[in-house]
C-alpha cells in the first residue's frame, strides 16, 4: 500500500512538474578576489530571478589569461557563451569578424529592447564598430580620475587643480612645502596616453582612431604629449611627482599611506580606497593642459566588456541576451556600481543612484560618470588598434626608461612610434 | 651505518684543538645564516597570516602573531571562493594531491621503463630513440601551450585529471635521471643475473627496481613537488571549479584589479603555507631515504 | 661504457612505446605546430592568416629589445645556476661536517624546496615591497635606495635572489647525498694525504661530486631558463614594463598575453634550437669527462 502511494505521488509529481530544461550558459571572467564575489552574486541573482536559464561564471585568471583561454577555446570549438575582454584586447575580438555576435544583434534577435542612447555617453561607442553598432556589452567600466587627500590639500591651503598649469605653479609646490609628494599615477598608457588624447581631443591613430579602417599609424609622437612627459620628468626631478614602477598598487600605496597627496587612479578604485585609507579623501576630474585645449572633453572608459561568443545555439544565445538584459537593468547596475565603484553604464542606473542619494553620501563616486558625460569630441569615442596589448607594453617600457633617465622623451616617443607602427603592420597581415 | 662512521672521521686525525673548534663554529655559523636565509620569509608569511587584511595591506609582512589565524585558516580551508561552492581549500588540496601523485607516479613508471630499455638493451634505433626522448628534456610546456591545449581539447580531456597530468609527463627528466642511475649500477649484476638465467623482466623487477628504491623515492619527491606546483597548465585546462588546484587558488585570491578591493592577503598567506605543507611533509618524511641513497652507487 | 645488454628484440620496444607515444602526441605534435605557425601571421581566432616566410624571424633578430632579453637570459641563467649550486654546495659541505644538529639543519634547509614558483614570487613581492618590504627597508638602511619594478637592475636582483632562494634546497639535498655516498675509505685516505681542508675538498670531494654536479647543472639550467617563469611573472606583477625578463617569459608575453601567434611561435622555435644545441653540448662534451664508477 505504502509503496504504491509513493509511486503514485511520484507519478503525479512527474506529470505535473513543468517539462522544462534549463538552458545553461557559461561566463568566463577575470575578476579575482572580492570583485569576483560580486560577479558571482550577480550570476546567483540572475539564476534566482527566473527558471529558464542558468549562468555559471568561471574565473580564468588575469585579463590576458582570460582572453587567451577564450581564444584557445574558440579555436577548439569550446568557447564560453560570454567572454570578458579588457579594453586593450577588444580590438582583437572586434577585428576577428565572426568571433563574437554583436551584442546589438544578439539583443535584437531575441526581442530584448535596445537603444544605444540608454547608455551613458562615454561608454556608447568604445566597443562599437565603425557604424556605431555595439559589439561588446560594456561591463566593468571605469575612467581615470584624480583622488586627493583632503587633509593634505587643506594643510597646503590649495584645492584640487583643474589644469596641469595650476598643478605645476600652485598646487604641487604648496603640497611639497607641506611635506607631501604631490602626485603619483597608476597606469601611464591608460591615464597619460590614451586619456591624454581623448581629454585634449587629439587624434590618437589614423583612420579615425582605427574605427573606419584598421589603424596603420599611431599618432603618439605628438608635441603635446611629449611636452607632458617632459613636464613629468621635470616634476619628478623637482620632487613634485613620483613614479613607483609599472605596477598599479605600487603607485597607489604611497597615497593610501598618506605620503602622496594626489593619486590618479580608476573611478573603480573608490570602493577599495574606502576600505583602506583612514583620512578623508575625495576626487576630481583629470586635469588638462590649458595650453593644448580650452575645451577639455570626455575621457575613454577602461575596464572590460562582455562579448557573446559566436557558434552557440539559438537557445543559448537567447539565455545570453536575457542575462545581458538583467545585467543592464538599473537595479543590477546600481548594485554593481555601489559594490565596486565601477560606473553604472546606463542613464537609468545613474539616475537611480542619484535618486537614492548615493552621491550625497559619496560625492567622489560620481566624478567618473561626470567625466564620461562631458562633451564628446571628434576623437573621444575610443581607439582601435591591433596588437594593442603589445603596444601598451612598449609604452610602459619606454615610459619607464624616460622616467628613470635611461632615455630622453624625444627618443622614447620615437621608439614607441616606430615599434607600434611595426606592430600595426604585422597585425594587418594577420587579418589577410 | 655509514653515516655514523662518517660523522666520526674528523676525530681520526687530530688537528690542533682550537683550530677544530674555530672550524666547527664557522660551520655552524654558515648553516645558521643559511637556515635563516631560507626560512625567514616563510616564518614571516606565517606570522603575517595571523593579521587582519587591512593591516597587511598597510604594513606588509610582520613578525608578530595576531588573532586572525583561526579565521584565516577557516576561510582558507573551508570557505569556497568560487561560484559553484566546489573549490574550498580542501577540494583544491585534493586536486593538487592527485596532480602531484599522478604526475610523479606516471613519470617514474614511464621513465624507468624507457631508461631500462635504453640502458640494458642493444637496439638498432637506440641512438635515435635516445635523442627523440632527450630533446624533450629542456622544452617546457609553457612554450608550446596553445597547441597542447588544442590537442587536449581534441581528445576531449578538458577538466579531467588525465588532461591535467599526461601532457606534463611529456618530458624526459625522469628518464634522464633513471638512465644516469642505471648506468652507475655495476655491470656485474647483469652478468650475474644472466648466468643465473634470469630474463630481462625478472632482472628488472627483482633486482633493478628494488635497487632503485631510494632513487625512486627521490624522483617521487621531485616530481610530486613539480606537479603540485604547476600553475599555467591547470589554469588553461580546468574550467570546472571543482578541478582547481591550490596554486591556482592562491593566484585567484591575490589578483588585484585596479585596486578595487582589499586583497585577502591573510587568506592567501595561509593558503601559501597550506600549499607548502604537504610537499614539505613528504620531503621531511622521506629525507633519510632521500639523503642516504640518492647517488648511492657503492652498494 | 657499453652495457652487457639483453638481446630481446621486442621487450625494449614495448618498454619505450608509452613514453614515445606521449612525447609524440604532447611534445612533437605541438612543436611541429609551432614551427608551422612561425611562418605565418595569423588572426588569433583563426579567421585570417598570411604566409610571411621568415619575416617573423627577421623581425625578432633585428629587434634590439629581443636581443636585450636574450642577453639578460644568459646572465640570469648563469647567475641563478652558479649561485644556487655554489650556495647549496657550501651548505651541504658544512652540514656534512657538523656533528651536532646535522639533522635539524638538514630538515630546516629543505623546507623551501616545496614552495611553488608563483608562491615564491608572491613571497618575493612581499619581501621586496617598495613601501613595506622588510628587505627593502634593510637595503635602505644600508644606503641602497632599492626600488623593485622601477630600477631595472634592482628588479633583476630580486628575480635572481628569489630564484636562487627557491632552488638552493634541491641542490643541497643532492649534494648532501652525493657527499654521503663518497666511500669512507676514500675520505680517510684523503685525510692522511691532504692536511688542508680546502685542498681536500678541491682534490678529492669535488671531483667525486661530479656526476651529481652534472645532474644538477642540467636541472638548474632548465630551472633558470624555464621554471623561473612563475617567479618572474609574479615579481613583475604581470606587467613587463621596463623590467628584465627572460626568453620564456617573452614568449608568454607576446604569445599568451599579446596573441601574436606567429611571432611567439618563431620565438619558441628559436628557443627550441638553442635548447637543443645546449642539450647536445651537454651530452657530448660534459658527460664524456665525467667518470662513472
Amino acid at each position: 500500500m505504502k509503496i504504491n502511494t509513493v509511486l503514485a505521488t511520484a507519478a503525479v509529481l512527474g506529470l505535473t512538474a513543468p517539462a522544462f530544461a534549463e538552458t545553461e550558459i557559461t561566463w568566463w571572467h577575470a575578476m579575482g578576489g572580492a570583485l569576483g564575489e560580486t560577479v558571482e552574486q550577480i550570476a546567483t541573482d540572475f539564476n534566482a530571478s527566473q527558471d529558464d536559464y542558468k549562468i555559471t561564471p568561471i574565473f580564468k585568471g588575469t585579463y590576458e589569461e582570460a582572453l587567451t583561454a577564450g581564444i584557445a577555446a574558440f579555436r577548439a570549438g569550446e568557447q564560453p557563451n560570454i567572454l570578458q575582454v579588457f579594453d586593450a584586447g577588444a580590438a582583437t575580438v572586434i577585428g576577428a569578424k565572426g568571433a563574437a555576435v554583436p551584442v546589438q544583434d544578439l539583443l535584437a534577435n531575441n526581442d530584448v529592447a535596445f537603444d544605444i542612447n540608454d547608455y551613458i555617453a562615454g561608454v556608447r561607442y568604445f566597443y562599437a564598430d565603425k557604424d556605431g553598432k555595439m559589439i561588446g556589452m560594456p561591463f566593468n567600466s571605469s575612467t581615470p580620475i584624480m583622488y586627493f587627500n583632503e587633509d593634505a590639500l587643506a594643510k597646503a591651503g590649495v584645492t584640487a587643480p583643474v589644469t596641469w598649469e595650476e598643478f605645476q605653479t600652485v598646487t604641487a609646490p604648496a603640497l611639497k612645502e607641506a611635506g607631501y609628494i604631490p602626485m603619483s599615477q597608476s597606469h601611464l598608457p591608460w591615464i597619460f596616453t590614451e586619456n591624454f588624447f581623448s581629454r585634449h581631443n587629439l587624434e590618437f591613430a589614423n583612420n579615425n582612431n582605427g574605427y573606419d579602417a584598421p589603424a596603420t599609424e599611431i599618432k603618439v609622437n605628438h608635441p603635446a604629449i611629449k611636452a607632458h612627459f617632459q613636464a613629468l620628468v621635470d616634476w619628478k626631478e623637482a620632487g613634485l611627482f613620483e613614479w613607483y614602477g609599472t605596477g598599479w598598487g605600487d603607485n597607489a600605496t604611497p597615497f593610501e599611506n598618506g605620503e602622496v597627496a594626489m593619486w590618479l587612479g580608476s573611478s573603480g578604485s573608490f570602493g577599495g580606497l574606502q576600505a583602506k585609507v583612514d583620512f578623508p579623501f575625495s576626487a576630481a576630474k583629470l586635469p588638462y593642459w590649458e595650453a593644448v585645449t580650452a575645451e577639455p572633453k570626455q575621457t575613454f572608459i577602461g575596464g572590460a566588456a562582455l562579448f557573446a561568443m559566436a557558434g552557440k545555439s539559438a537557445e543559448e544565445n537567447k539565455a545570453t541576451a536575457e542575462f545581458f538584459k538583467f545585467l543592464t537593468s538599473a537595479d543590477t547596475q546600481y548594485f554593481w556600481h555601489q559594490k565596486t565603484g565601477y560606473v553604472p553604464i546606463t542613464e537609468a542606473a545613474y539616475e537611480l543612484a542619484q535618486k537614492d542619494g548615493h552621491y550625497d553620501r559619496f560625492p567622489a563616486a560620481e566624478v567618473g560618470i561626470q567625466q564620461l558625460s562631458l562633451p564628446a569630441g571628434e576623437f573621444t569615442k575610443g581607439y582601435r588598434m591591433g596588437f594593442y596589448v603589445q603596444i601598451r607594453d612598449v609604452m610602459n617600457r619606454e615610459y619607464g626608461r624616460i622616467l628613470t633617465g635611461e632615455t630622453t622623451v624625444e627618443d622614447g616617443f620615437a621608439n614607441i612610434e616606430a615599434e607600434a607602427n611595426k606592430l600595426l603592420a604585422r597585425f594587418a597581415k594577420t587579418q589577410g | 651505518m655509514m653515516t655514523d662512521t662518517l660523522t666520526e672521521t674528523p676525530t681520526l686525525v687530530q688537528p690542533k684543538a682550537p683550530l677544530l673548534r674555530w672550524r666547527v663554529i664557522t660551520d655552524h655559523a654558515v648553516l645558521i645564516v643559511g637556515a635563516l636565509f631560507m626560512l625567514m620569509p616563510l616564518v614571516l608569511v606565517f606570522t603575517t597570516a595571523s593579521l587582519p587584511d587591512a593591516e597587511i595591506v598597510k604594513h606588509g609582512l610582520q613578525l608578530r602573531i595576531g588573532d586572525q589565524l583561526d579565521d584565516n585558516f577557516t576561510k582558507a580551508m573551508f570557505e569556497t571562493s568560487g561560484f559553484t561552492d566546489a573549490n574550498s581549500g580542501l577540494v583544491m588540496l585534493k586536486n593538487s594531491m592527485i596532480l602531484g601523485v599522478g604526475f610523479a607516479v606516471g613519470k617514474i613508471v614511464l621513465g624507468m621503463m624507457a631508461a631500462y630499455a635504453l640502458v640494458y638493451f642493444r637496439l638498432r634505433f637506440a641512438l635515435f630513440a635516445f635523442w627523440v626522448i632527450f630533446t624533450t628534456l629542456l622544452l617546457p610546456l609553457e612554450v608550446r601551450i596553445l597547441p597542447s591545449y588544442e590537442v587536449i581539447q581534441g581528445l576531449g580531456l578538458m577538466n579531467t585529471y588525465t588532461g591535467l597530468i599526461v601532457p606534463l609527463i611529456a618530458s624526459a627528466t625522469a628518464t634522464f635521471f633513471f638512465r644516469q642511475f642505471f648506468r652507475s649500477v655495476p655491470e656485474e649484476l647483469v652478468e650475474a643475473a644472466r648466468i643465473d638465467g634470469a630474463g630481462p623482466l625478472k632482472f628488472f623487477i627483482d633486482i633493478l627496481v628494488p635497487l632503485s628504491r631510494t632513487m625512486i623515492a627521490a624522483m617521487f619527491i621531485i616530481m610530486f613537488v613539480y606537479g603540485w606546483n604547476q600553475y599555467l597548465w591547470p589554469t588553461m585546462i580546468t574550467t570546472d571549479e571543482g578541478m582547481f588546484t591550490l596554486v591556482r587558488g592562491i593566484k585567484q585570491i591575490t589578483q588585484v584589479l585596479e585596486g578595487t578591493n582589499l586583497p585577502e592577503y591573510g587568506r592567501a598567506n595561509l593558503l601559501a603555507i597550506i600549499a607548502v605543507l604537504p610537499p614539505v611533509a613528504i620531503v621531511v618524511f622521506f629525507q633519510s631515504w632521500f639523503v642516504k641513497g640518492l647517488t648511492d652507487s657503492d652498494k | 661504457m657499453k652495457r652487457a645488454g639483453f638481446a630481446n628484440p621486442w621487450l625494449p620496444i614495448l618498454l619505450l612505446v608509452p613514453q614515445l607515444t606521449i612525447i609524440a602526441v604532447f611534445f612533437y605534435w605541438p612543436a611541429a605546430h609551432a614551427i608551422q605557425s612561425s611562418f605565418f601571421l595569423q588572426d588569433p581566432f583563426g579567421f585570417g592568416s598570411t604566409f610571411v616566410g621568415l619575416e617573423n624571424y627577421a623581425d625578432l633578430l633585428g629587434n634590439k629589445e629581443y636581443l636585450k632579453v636574450a642577453g639578460f637570459t644568459v646572465v640570469f641563467t648563469l647567475l641563478v645556476t652558479f649561485l644556487s649550486l655554489g650556495l647549496a654546495l657550501l651548505l651541504a659541505v658544512k652540514a656534512d661536517n657538523v656533528i651536532r644538529g646535522a639533522k635539524t639543519y638538514r630538515t630546516l634547509l629543505m623546507w623551501v624546496y616545496a614552495v611553488a614558483p608563483p608562491v615564491a614570487g608572491f613571497i618575493g613581492i612581499l619581501m621586496f615591497d617598495q613601501s613595506t618590504g622588510p628587505l627593502t627597508a634593510f637595503f635602505q638602511s644600508l644606503g641602497w635606495d632599492f626600488k623593485l619594478g622601477v630600477v631595472y637592475s634592482d628588479t633583476a636582483f630580486a628575480m635572481v635572489t628569489v630564484s636562487v632562494w627557491k632552488q638552493v634546497p634541491v641542490n643541497f639535498i643532492f649534494f648532501l647525498s652525493g657527499l654521503h655516498s663518497i666511500p669512507v675509505a676514500v675520505r680517510e685516505a684523503a685525510l692522511i694525504d691532504n692536511r688542508s681542508a680546502s685542498g681536500r675538498f678541491w682534490d678529492v670531494t669535488f671531483p667525486l661530486l661530479a656526476p651529481t654536479g652534472f645532474f644538477l647543472l642540467i636541472t638548474n639550467i632548465t630551472y633558470a631558463l624555464f621554471d623561473t617563469f612563475g617567479v618572474i611573472d609574479t615579481l613583475v606583477k604581470g606587467e613587463p614594463g621596463n623590467n628584465p625578463m627572460n626568453l620564456v617569459y617573452k614568449v608568454y608575453v607576446d604569445g599568451f598575453r599579446g596573441n601574436d601567434l606567429g611571432g611567439s611561435s618563431a620565438q619558441s622555435v628559436i628557443l627550441m634550437v638553442l635548447v637543443l644545441a645546449l642539450t647536445v653540448f651537454q651530452f657530448r662534451l660534459v658527460e664524456r669527462r665525467i667518470h662513472y664508477t
